[in-house]
Parts: C-alpha cells; structure tokens; sequence
C-alpha cells in the first residue's frame, strides 16, 4: 500500500528563522524518494483549519518580536492541538515552537508570555542577555533508536524543568548552559533549539519523524519498514563534524 | 595620555605597515593607552558614519571619493576595518599629537553593534544606514537586538540621519531620534518590482504598534513599499528617488538624467542612491556623484571577471541570504552551460552557522544549464546536502582542497562561476588567479 505523509507547517511565513524550511525539504524527498506520498499544507495567524486531520504538525523558531505576534492565535487553537496529539498527531518543535509548548517564556525584553501549558518545562532568559551559541551534538535514544544528532544551537531562552529530554549533550550546551541535557520528547512531540537545519545532517531523526506521521494512520508501521536510503552525503557531513569534535 | 596614545597607534601603524600590515591592530594599542581618545579628537568638517548589513564598504568609499573629487580632504577607514579599533586605526594615524585630525571630512564605515561606541564619541553630522538583513546571527544576535543598540544611542543626537526609506527596519530609526532632522533615499515601483516575495524577510510587522505591513510592492527581500494597516507608520516621501531602473543595461534615472551604475544589482542601486542622498544633503555638486559612479573600482571577489583563452570564471562573496540571493539572481540569469563552485567555510567571520545557506535560493543554481556543482570549504558536505536536498539532477562533487576544486572547474570547459564565503573569498581568488593566469 502507499503511505501518506500529510503535513502541516504551522506559522510558516512568521517562524522561519535559520533555515527551518530545510527541515521540510528533508521530509519531502525522504518521503518521496521511498514512494510515500507527502502533502504539504501551511496554517497562518487567523487561517481556519483542523490540525487533527494532519500527521505530522511542524512549528519552527522566528524572531522574539515575530514570535509575539502569533501567540493569541495559538493560543486559541490549544484545544485542537490537544486534540491532533490525542489523536497521534506528531509535533516536530524548533526553538520558539518548543518553547511555547510549555508553561511560559520569558523574552529578551523580560516580558512573559504564556504558552500552550502542555508540559511542565519553562523558559527563562540567559541572564545579561547571554545566548547558548555554536554547534552541538546530543546522544538521543528514539523509542529505542539510538543516534548522535548534529546541530547548531543559537537560544537566549533557558528552558528548565524538562521531565524527558531529547538526549545528553557530548558537545555544546543543550536545553540551558549548564543543563547537560537538550530538547524534550515524549512519544508524542519533539521539541529542541537544533538548527542547521536539524533533519539534513540527521536522516535517522527525519525517518523517525517520518515513522511517527505513517503511524498516525497506520500503528503497525514500523522504523525498519522504511526502505533504506544511500545517506552518502549525510555520513560524510556527519563524520566531518564528528571527527572535528573528536567524537566516536 | 592622548599624545602618547596618537604616537603609539602612529608608530605600530608605521611599524606594522613595514610588514605589509595593519588594520585595528595600532589603534587597539590607542585605545589601550587611553580608552577615551575617540572623544578627545578635533574635527574639521563633516564627519559621516555609513552602517547597515550589505553595501557598507562599497557606498562609504563612493561617499569617500565623492568628497574627495569635490576636494575636500578626506580620512576613511576604506579597507573595511569597522569596528571601533580600526576606526581609531584610521583618525589616529592621520591625526597631529595635539589630537586634530589632518582633514577637512571624514567618511568612516562602522559595524551596526560598533555605532553605540562611535556615534556618542565623536562630532557626526550624518549617519546613513543602508539596510539590515539578517547577517551572521550568531555574531550580531537577531536582528532585533542589532537595532536596538543602535536606537539607544539616538535620542540625543541632533545632526542628519540619511535612511533607506524602503526599508522599514531603517526607517524605523527616525522613530528614536527626535532631535535628528531625517532624509530618505530609495526607488520608485520599477519594472522588477513584485507583488509578493519569496526571499528570507525582516519587517514583517510594524515596529510601531505591531500590526501586519502591507507591501504596494517589493524591490527585493522586505525592501520595497509599504504601510501598516492600523497606524501611520509607512515609507516616508523619497528626498533622492531613483526610477527607470534597468538591470541588464546595469542603469537608472534621476530626476530626467540616466545614470549608469557601477555595480550590478538592485541593491547596488541603493548604494548609489544613497551616495546621492549625501552629495544632496552636503551640497556637494552632482556632477562629483557622477564622476564617482564612472570611475569606481570594481571591489575583489565581487562579481570578478576572469578570462583566458576562453575559459570564464566570476567569481562572487556570498555572506548571507540576501547578498547570496543577489548572487543566484545573476547566476539564473545565465542561459549558458556551466559548473558552479561553492566554497563554503564556517569560521567566525563567515558566520559558525550554517544554516543560512536554506534561506538562501540555491535552487536557482540547481537547473539544466548547470552541469555540475562543486563544493569545498570546511562545510563542503553541508552544502552538498543543500543541493542533493533541492532534488538537483547534475553531478555533485567534493573537493577537501580548494586549488583542486578550482582547477577541476575551469578545466571542464564550461563556464565556472565560483562563490565563495567571507574567509574562503582570498584563497578561492587565489587558486583561480593561479589557474587563469
């Protein structure tokens, strides 16, 4: 049978800070290359649609001023959020979007702005207007998928009080300067501050998010059912920022 | 101490210019021996500072030589040392030991976060700001952070603010500066300009009340006109306004008069506008403008030229999106066969971050007429990821040395454009003047 992978990229013209459209480049060729139909669909500030129907919800970072503009609409949309990740809806999180998955954050300017309040974690701000800037590499376990994710961080915000981290920091600082942990997953969402984009130097996470989206429509559907790609490109950028940060 | 500190940033300056040297180097020793020298120079004439993400280097020295063939005597900074040891570098060697600096106008180009530390300091009559695009996020933060140190020092300068008023995040300025008076370059709706953009974008919403801006058009990126659609907040009226622009005659008018540019580009056209804009606002005669457009020198590494025995190689710094975006228009343009080498490089003056080369449109590049992509440079394999991702049917190869990426591209008989990053721009020019040569 063919599977489908239908997306959507929520806040697409306002979070798109630091190349997060690569991400969905990543899903779409990974998807397309193995035969898996995948549609793209984008949801703006005021844009009437049902994010239960999707498999896979995708929200990026944008700029603190940006950010700001879109939060009543989010906020409004809680209930149908709640409702698409009941239903097995996988949410991919970059920076802002994982951020305001949460309880608060505060921004540069020390204002606070409230989040979805589906998790327990928050975010502070660096003080003195610090920010965690330069490349990072986790060790991550996926439901048993064990994989080094390679990526750059670039946050003022200091997220604590995350319950299940994404994976342990080996290079760089992670969720907060001295977390040793960085992002958050669950099962049901994957929130971190990786950029580079995070999915091209990381085709294990893009095929685990692509797994997680068919299992929205099929709960059998497994990582190894995947056919497998070359990664020629992938394992030799990968390996060239493992060697540098003496990495095994 | 302020004689000492002149004499010593005169003396390394000299000393290190022996060695082929120089830069910030003999006015960080300045500033060593006394942190307060900026403040304690005299000045003579006007004094104009031109900041801004793009086009820095290129409109300060066209501004520099306007004032030049007028014939004042100018001091400039014109290697493009722009933070504040390099600016000190550039007053303090042509400064006497009492602290008057040995000219009649001063044009300095200043790094955005370097503004707070020059602008208090010294007597400047303009500031004209060019643009601001997301550049190097890592270094200079979001953007937001960049124009917020700018504004802070504003509220009490009193003298010109010479702004982009197609920009709104420059325009934006005059809002802080209420004892500035303020004057606007730009250009009129043109045959290029568009409905929507696609580009990475800024100035979304109005940095007044925060409600959405509305575009009547776009130049390029978030360059264009616009106005918010709940308060008054909008492009101001044009003071210098280029129209008629025509991109591939490289033209443009003022007023009646047709003007050929020096560089290529749209964003090139901002720059002259913005020459012009200063020439207007100092009463420097037009005809000085002009001669200054004919005659300015084709910068290294920007769209260069290089031909021999009919192999052609152009060579061009990509340093971010908007620049980058700038450089594929020119590269889509071309009809011809031809490989493309990218050289892509992660150290701090490029930029740790690479993300940037998403919001950059390589897809441009990534059409029939391209029979093969090269890439090298420390971050040779992410941009090769970049490529692959764009679903790109040629041949893509990696070289680890930048000489043999080079070689393998003029030597496949098809014409090569070469880009490169800020710290790979010498040694890419190198290897091809070592091929072309």
């Amino acid at each position: 049978m063919k599977h489908l992978v239908n997306v959507c990229w929520m806040y697409h013209d306002i979070m798109d800070l630091y190349g997060d459209k690569g991400n969905i480049m990543v899903l779409k060729k990974r998807c397309l290359d193995r035969n898996i139909e995948f549609h793209l669909d984008t949801c703006g500030i005021g844009e009437q649609k049902d994010l239960s129907q999707y498999d896979l919800i995708f929200l990026g970072g944008g700029a603190d001023k940006e950010q700001i503009s879109l939060i009543p609409d989010l906020l409004s949309r809680k209930e149908n959020i709640k409702k698409a990740m009941d239903e097995h809806t996988f949410v991919l999180l970059i920076c802002g979007g994982y951020q305001l998955f949460g309880q608060y954050y505060i921004a540069a300017d020390g204002s606070k702005i409230e989040g979805l309040k589906f998790y327990d974690y928050y975010t502070d701000t660096g003080k003195e207007g610090k920010r965690c800037i330069g490349n990072i590499i986790l060790e991550a376990d996926l439901d048993g998928l064990k994989t080094k994710i390679i990526g750059f961080e670039n946050h003022g915000g200091q997220t604590e009080n995350v319950k299940s981290p994404l994976g342990k920091v080996l290079k760089g600082y992670g969720n907060s300067f001295d977390a040793g942990y960085e992002g958050f997953y669950d099962g049901k969402i994957l929130g971190t501050y990786l950029h580079g984009p995070l999915l091209p130097k990381n085709p294990q996470v893009a095929d685990f998010v692509i797994t997680k989206a068919i299992q929205k429509r099929n709960p059998d559907f497994s990582f190894n059912d995947l056919q497998p790609l070359e990664d020629l490109f992938e394992e030799k950028a990968r390996k060239a920022l493992l060697d540098r940060f003496q990495i095994k | 101490m302020k004689s000492l500190s002149i004499l010593s940033t005169k003396i390394s300056a000299f000393l290190l210019g022996l060695v082929g040297r120089g830069g910030s180097l003999p006015g960080s020793i300045g500033l060593k021996l006394d942190p307060n020298i900026l403040q304690k120079l005299t000045f003579d004439g006007p004094v104009i500072l031109v900041t801004g993400t793009n086009g820095k280097t290129s409109t300060a020295n066209m501004i520099a030589d306007l004032f030049d063939r007028a014939g004042y005597s100018v001091v400039s900074n014109r290697k493009g040392d722009n933070l504040k040891a390099g600016i000190c570098t550039a007053l303090l060697t042509n400064s006497s030991l009492s602290g008057k600096v040995k000219a009649n106008a001063c044009v300095l180009e200043v790094d955005e976060l370097n503004i707070r530390h020059i602008l208090p300091f010294i007597p400047v009559r303009a500031l004209v700001v060019n643009n601001f695009f997301r550049d190097q996020l890592d270094r200079a933060r979001e953007m937001e952070q960049l124009i917020d140190s700018i504004e802070k020092v504003l509220p009490e300068y009193d003298q010109e603010l010479i702004l982009n008023g197609n920009d709104p995040n420059v325009i934006r300025l005059a809002l802080k500066a209420p004892k500035a008076h303020c004057s606007y370059f730009g250009i009129a709706k043109n045959k290029y300009s568009t409905d929507q953009t696609k580009e990475a974008s800024e100035g979304k919403f109005c940095p007044c009340c925060g409600s959405k801006l509305v575009y009547n058009y776009y130049q390029y990126s978030h360059i264009g006109n616009f106005y918010c659609e709940n308060c008054d907040f909008k492009t101001p009226v044009l003071d210098v306004e280029l129209s008629d622009i025509d991109l591939s005659k490289e033209n443009f008018k003022l007023g009646d008069m047709l003007i050929h540019s020096p560089y290529e580009g749209m964003y090139s056209m901002y720059n002259c506008a913005a020459v012009l804009a200063v020439a207007k606002h100092f009463d420097v005669d037009l005809k000085y403008a002009l001669e200054v457009f004919a005659h300015a020198p084709q910068p290294k590494g920007r769209n260069e030229h290089f031909v021999k025995e009919g192999q052609e190689c152009i060579l061009n710094l990509i340093k971010n999106p908007t620049g980058a975006n700038e450089v594929m228009k020119v590269i889509d343009k071309d009809e011809q066969d031809k490989v493309v080498c990218i050289v892509l490089n992660d150290h701090e003056q490029d930029g740790t971050d690479v993300s940037w080369i998403y919001d950059t449109f390589f897809e441009k590049i990534c059409k029939e007429s391209t029979k093969g992509v090269v890439c090298t440079g420390t971050r040779a394999y992410d941009m090769a990821l970049r490529i692959y991702y764009e679903n790109y049917k040629g041949k893509i190869e990696i070289y680890n040395s930048i000489d043999e990426a080079i070689q393998k591209c003029l030597h496949s008989g098809l014409k090569c454009y070469a880009i490169a990053t800020y710290t790979a721009l010498l040694p890419t020019r190198n290897a091809i003047v070592k091929e072309m040569n």
